[in-house]
């Protein structure tokens, strides 16, 4: 099973088809033409449903880079006891 | 072989699977037993390329809320139910869904879905807006809904002709806008309820367009799973994803309208009936509620309901012949015996009976289903006849039995039965007697047309009220120009070009009416007729209907040539070999028949044409 930063860097190729797979990892809303609030509630759609998640309200503002993304992540999973 | 579920309820195959056509063992699932798309998979399929010289559809998604997510998924589904065309769905503003179903009116679309909730009938009954749950505000909501609906149907009144149009009403919970605690069913809600069936009401039956199921709905989306508080004060997006998908999924088979199946092979023995008849004979056999057999019954009355709607139904059984007819003349039996035809009785491979069965109906295998008892025996049938769906039936599994009747509806269905429909099954009987009685009557051919008593009426189109033509354009395989699909949009302005000439070829003789058969649709440039589009149902064949509409072209419209829009597919096979042996040549892209070549190559024509002056 591919690993926690895998899955999120497919849900980033998703919504921006155009980013290089190489460029994904330093994403950030100031790095990627097309983040938009649309494409921010799109991603933020898609990586709670890829990893059967709901982030709470408080830290859905600050999640403007992959490295946010992942960094909440790997704390969700270790709340809840899951893999990395 | 492969073994897949029903496409039902949220199953959403691949892309792939959606187009093979591959041969199926089918496992009917109850609605909603199946994950709905997950919003990954929906990017994935809204951006896969489209098919090279695909037919565009242009769709329009009118709603109150921010599209989102539902566009995705409502893309995502018309890609599955219509592979081959190259679907766009746009939408319109925030919330104004009266406003933007007139913008659809204006912007020449095709297909429009209409999704309406809560909110848009009053946006007090939602969460966004705070204009007050008092007492007095909700009356005044009430009484607000009520006009607003109104506004809707004559919006969608005004916006639906010439379009496939899909409409849901309200499926989110209501807001806690009534006095009464939630578990009773208060005043509010039972009046918002009954304005929002008499809605669908109106707009099904007076208005014509197609209504999402409400009952699919819940059977396939959890109604407290719906609603996304997070999304819709955040975002103005107040479905959760699955809701979304499901809701989509619906809206897409309503607006692309699949192809129903033609016809239903049933067994009989432990399938029509519980019992061996040859063990017990036709007194030993039930399909009631006392003997515990009450599945057969339903399955009996399924099939009668099938057969009203121009369902072709055949028997295909391991039996003794002798044993078999006094059976099917129970009195009670719920189906009757004559909407069976052919019936198959004998010994041998239930392939052997299909394929028989599908030669007399001239239908292929994809168009058609198998019911058995037997695993083996529909395995065997499946693997036979590549594209047929052959399901199991679960003689002692009432809930599986439902579930395939259900199923049976499903790809059955259709949203309105026409007359044409009612003829289908007699029209057969007459063609297998027609085949008979020539053989018989050791005459020739010539002279057994002669005595037919035939008349052909090829009349122009000018009513796009009447459906069957734009129906037979869409379902005809066989007897095809060359595989067009047109979309109700781009028919009907097909029809009403002034330039376009639509025929419609209506048949009878003395074996009793075919209905409306065929239909072709060209242009005249001079004296030159280019044909777009033709198509001839195949319980026609056999009787030179299709010379007969040639010679409305050539003789009745005083055309010197036709130029046929051809394209070969892979399965308009007989057209292939009319044109063949009309030009001597296979046919090929813009080939031509001159009034001279058709002349010599004509044989006799013992109809007599009607109606062809007025085009």
């Amino acid at each position: 099973m591919p690993d926690l930063s895998e899955r999120l860097a497919s849900c980033f190729a998703a919504v921006f088809p155009d980013l290089a797979a190489e460029d994904i990892a330093t994403a950030s809303v100031e790095s990627v033409d097309g983040w938009d609030s649309l494409a921010a509630v799109t991603l933020l759609a898609l990586v709670e449903e890829e990893f059967d998640t709901e982030f709470p309200l408080n830290v859905v503002a600050d999640l403007s880079s992959f490295d946010h993304f992942r960094t909440l992540l790997q704390g969700t999973r270790e709340f809840v006891g899951g893999p990395p | 072989m492969v073994l897949r579920s029903a496409r039902q309820g949220t199953v959403a195959p691949a892309l792939d699977d959606a187009v093979s056509g591959s041969s199926s063992v089918v496992s009917p699932q109850h609605p909603g037993t199946s994950a709905p798309m997950k919003l990954a998979e929906a990017m994935r399929l809204a951006r896969m390329p489209f098919p090279d010289g695909a037919a565009v559809t242009r769709t329009f998604l009118a709603c109150g809320f921010t599209p989102l997510h539902l566009q995705t998924f409502l893309l995502a589904h018309l890609r599955l139910v219509a592979p081959e065309t190259n679907v766009t769905v746009d939408s319109g503003l925030y919330g104004d869904v009266v406003g933007n179903v007139d913008a659809a009116a204006g912007g020449g679309y095709e297909a429009v879905a209409v999704v309406v909730e809560w909110a848009d009938l009053d946006p007090r009954l939602g969460l966004r807006a705070v204009g007050g749950w008092r007492i007095a505000d909700v009356a005044d909501a009430l009484e607000s809904a009520r006009l607003r609906g109104a506004d809707l149907v004559a919006a969608v009144r005004r916006m639906a002709p010439g379009r496939s149009v899909a409409v849901c009403l309200p499926t989110l919970p209501l807001a806690p806008v009534s006095h009464s605690p939630g578990w009773q069913g208060g005043d509010v809600e039972l009046r918002l309820r009954t304005l929002v069936s008499d809605l669908a009401v109106l707009l099904a039956d007076d208005v014509g367009v197609r209504v999402v199921s409400p009952s699919r709905l819940d059977a396939a989306s959890p109604p407290g799973d719906r609603l996304d508080v997070r999304g819709e004060v955040h975002a103005g997006f107040p479905y959760r994803l699955p809701h979304a998908a499901v809701l989509a999924d619906l809206l897409a088979r309503l607006l692309a309208s699949p192809t129903p199946k033609k016809g239903l092979i049933t067994d009989l023995d432990d399938t029509l009936w519980r019992g061996l008849v040859g063990e017990v004979g036709p007194a030993g056999l039930s399909w009631d509620l006392d003997h515990g057999t009450h599945v057969h019954a339903l399955y009996q009355q399924m099939l009668a309901a099938l057969a009203d709607t121009g369902v072709l139904l055949a028997v295909a059984t391991r039996n003794d012949p002798m044993m078999v007819e006094p059976a099917l003349k129970c009195a009670d039996l719920l189906v009757p015996p004559d909407v069976f035809f052919p019936i198959e009785v004998h010994w041998g491979a239930k392939s052997d009976s299909v394929r028989r069965i599908l030669q007399t109906w001239n239908v292929a295998a994809d168009s058609v289903v198998f019911v058995d008892d037997s695993p083996m025996d529909v395995a065997e049938v499946a693997a036979a006849h590549p594209g047929i769906d052959g399901v199991v039936f679960p003689t002692n599994d009432e809930d599986a039995a439902f579930a395939l009747l259900s199923w049976l509806r499903d790809q059955f269905g259709k949203d309105r039965v026409s007359v044409t429909d009612g003829l289908r099954l007699e029209s057969l009987r007459q063609s297998v007697s027609l085949g008979r009685d020539a053989a018989a009557s050791g005459g020739t051919t010539d002279e057994f047309l002669a005595r037919l008593g035939a008349e052909l009426v090829v009349a122009r189109v000018r009513d796009t009220a009447d459906t069957r033509p734009y129906d037979l354009v869409n379902k005809t395989n066989q007897f095809n120009l060359n595989g067009r699909r047109w979309s109700e949009a781009a028919w009907h302005g097909y029809v009403d070009t002034p330039n376009s000439i639509v025929l419609v070829a209506e048949y009878r003789d003395r074996y009793g009416p075919l209905g409306k058969i065929g239909v072709l649709g060209g242009r005249r440039d001079g004296r030159t007729f280019r044909l777009h589009t033709w198509v001839m149902s195949c319980r026609a064949f056999s009787r030179r209907i299709e010379h007969g509409c040639l010679a409305a072209l050539f003789i009745d419209l005083r055309c010197d040539e036709v130029v046929f829009d051809y394209a070969a597919t892979a399965r308009n096979g007989p057209f292939r070999d009319f044109m063949t042996s009309l030009l001597g040549t296979e046919p090929f892209p813009g080939c031509r028949l001159t009034r001279g070549r058709f002349d010599e190559i004509c044989p006799p024509l013992f109809h007599v044409r009607k109606d062809v002056a007025d085009a």
